[in-house]
């Protein structure tokens, strides 16, 4: 049903919005309300898809997939998720990604990718100063970079040369795309939408009563979320970054999100986030990622189980920093 | 002689209307004493507990009467971070360690900011909020930050501001824990204007508070949330360990809420602030 919704293409974003209040599912209604009269959002989803964020060239002026090139991309998939294409001795749990991620039919989207504005599905060219930015940091990170290739390892001088999400300190927000623990939760009560991610056991409280953002030298690595209702749909404007948080490669300085969330169906919620940040780049875009009810992993609230990231970080982070001095010292004993 | 008489008349007729309005005032008192307060209701007719609230006293330092002490660095910080002084939140008097454990609680207190040098002593020295780690249950209530109760018939999602610590209370449910956690497995259930929640499966590294206090794999803690205003709740905490304890205790305290206009509950991701302290010697000398 929702690849039925997405294939009319140039209708794209338009279309996905209209049609759930057009075209309720039978039996259910999509605008179940709260006991206090909000569209009703909440439930247990996962967002975890195998559609890209952005078209790949090969596919490119292809804004949907027919059912056969999905069937064919399926078998692919299976093929790939068991060892070395040989079925499964019994007992063996198959390839690494094999035994974490969730398989289930349905993944895709039916698109080519989940970007639907800018309409060739790429993100728009970054700005001349985020370009610089990125050239930077690459040039910084080469320069830690020891060893030929096949053997090429990066020093880390600190715990800050690993990624936020490495260091548990922070994730980048929005979530969007993740192999596992991609469960997440909508709670509401009176003045509030409340997601509860698994991963991270981030919470976002979203106060609905109109109160301004927090004053702009407040930043925090989830920013800082307001929303409000348009008909059935949430809202939501997203800002307050903090400038070392990283969102598809470029700080979140100046990052503006809004996204917008409506039900579809008793499993599904169509979710939209529109990108805005004219400093890295050149024009807005938007994605389109469906939060859906329909993996046996993640059907009652309490299959959100505890992530303990940094309580569980300590042998990681003593590894990546004494192998880095390891690594410091042979390279220093080979050049004496 | 009948003048003297009718003063001493009106006089006693006075007393005794004095002390007649006077029972009638302490009976209306008592009254008033007795009679719980009743919250107002959410959708589904259970006290409404929704909203931000934080606790107002020295049970983070110490949860046993204490006295003021010095911070960890005085030298370098002077009287900040200095230890009030706290008249305890323990009812019935010092708590009924068994005599190792007490041992194992002194322990606590003089390595309470052992630096982790290693994986073994990260998991068996130091304070677990020196490092940003999720406190527990009872002592995510009572950290000096407040936390977000927000209530749904089948669930209660409490949000901690202290390193973001999240738990689930499942109401009308009893589903298994998976596996033991930071924050533990909690069901709930309403008895009257109260929450009651029942907490198991927690880990056995957290710490009832800065001064060492802490539990085993044993741990079990019921705890009460009982509205007494429209801003106050009374919070009570039960709590049965065999293997430290000899017999169970209880704590109590009130909790406030945050009443200020646009109470907003902002995220205190201190992981960041730990990792000197964690992983400082690891850095190129």
């Amino acid at each position: 049903m929702f690849r039925r919704m997405v294939a009319s293409g140039a209708l794209g974003v338009a279309v996905v919005i209209l049609l759930p209040a057009l075209v309720p599912v039978a039996g259910q209604s999509a605008a179940t309300k709260t006991p206090w009269g909000d569209p009703d959002l909440q439930g247990v989803y996962t967002f975890s898809t195998l559609t890209p964020l952005e078209r790949p060239v090969t596919l490119e002026g292809k804004v949907a997939l027919t059912e056969a090139e999905l069937a064919e991309q399926e078998e692919r998939d299976a093929e790939n998720r068991v060892s070395e294409g040989r079925p499964l001795a019994e007992g063996n749990p198959g390839t690494y990604n094999n035994f974490w991620t969730s398989n289930e039919k349905g993944r895709r989207t039916g698109r080519s990718s989940l970007i639907v504005d800018p309409s060739d599905g790429r993100k728009p060219p970054l700005t001349p100063e985020a370009t610089k930015v990125r050239e930077q940091l690459a040039a910084e990170a080469a320069a830690r970079r020891v060893g030929s290739p096949p053997f090429v390892h990066v020093i880390y001088r600190s715990w800050k040369d690993l990624p936020t999400y490495t260091q548990c300190v922070a994730r980048p927000m929005p979530r969007q795309n993740q192999a596992y623990n991609h469960g997440v939760q909508i709670l509401q009560s009176p003045g509030y939408v409340v997601i509860h991610y698994e991963s991270m056991h981030d919470v976002r409280v979203i106060p609905l009563d109109g109160r301004p953002h927090l004053p702009d030298n407040v930043r925090l690595w989830n920013g800082d979320s307001r929303g409000r209702w348009e008909g059935d749909t949430l809202v939501v404007d997203w800002r307050n970054f903090d400038p070392r948080q990283e969102y598809e490669g470029a700080h979140q300085t100046n990052m503006h999100f809004v996204e917008r969330f409506t039900r579809v169906d008793a499993k599904t919620l169509d979710y939209q986030v529109t990108v805005d940040d004219p400093t890295t780049w050149t024009a807005g875009w938007t994605f389109v990622l469906p939060w859906r009810g329909d993996d046996s992993n993640y059907q009652q609230p309490e299959h959100l189980y505890e992530y303990a990231c940094h309580e569980g970080n300590y042998r990681q982070m003593e590894d990546a920093l004494s192998g880095a001095r390891a690594l410091e010292n042979a390279a220093a004993r080979r050049s004496n | 002689m009948s003048n003297r008489l009718s003063v001493t008349t009106i006089a006693l007729a006075s007393a005794v209307a004095g002390a007649v309005v006077a029972l009638a005032a302490a009976r209306v008192v008592t009254q008033g004493a007795t009679t719980p307060y009743r919250a107002s209701r959410t959708p589904d007719g259970k006290p409404d507990l929704n909203g931000i609230w934080q606790a107002l006293n020295e049970a983070n330092w110490d949860i046993e009467a204490h006295n003021t002490g010095p911070s960890p660095a005085p030298q370098l910080l002077g009287a900040l971070f200095a230890q009030p002084a706290g008249a305890g939140v323990v009812e019935g008097g010092p708590l009924p360690y068994r005599p190792e454990a007490l041992a194992k609680k002194k322990e606590n207190f003089e390595r309470r900011l052992t630096r982790p040098t290693s994986l073994e002593l990260n998991e068996t020295a130091g304070d677990p909020e020196a490092k940003c780690y999720m406190p527990g249950v009872p002592r995510a209530t009572y950290m000096p930050f407040p936390f977000q109760i927000v209530q749904t018939p089948q669930q209660i999602l409490i949000a901690y501001q202290f390193a973001n610590a999240t738990r689930q209370i499942h109401i009308g449910r009893e589903p298994e824990a998976p596996a033991e956690s930071w924050m533990g497995w909690s069901i709930g259930r309403w008895e009257g204007e109260s929450l009651v929640v029942d907490v198991t499966s927690q880990i056995d590294r957290t710490w009832f508070d800065r001064a060492g206090n802490f539990h085993s794999d044993a741990l079990h803690v019921v705890e009460r949330y009982t509205p007494t205003s429209r801003d106050h709740l009374l919070y009570e905490a039960t709590i049965d360990d065999p293997k430290v304890f000899t017999r169970p205790w209880k704590m109590s305290m009130p909790l406030y809420r945050r009443v200020e206009q646009n109470a907003l509950l902002i995220d205190f991701k201190c992981v960041e602030y730990a990792q000197d302290f964690m992983y400082g010697h690891l850095l190129r000398p």
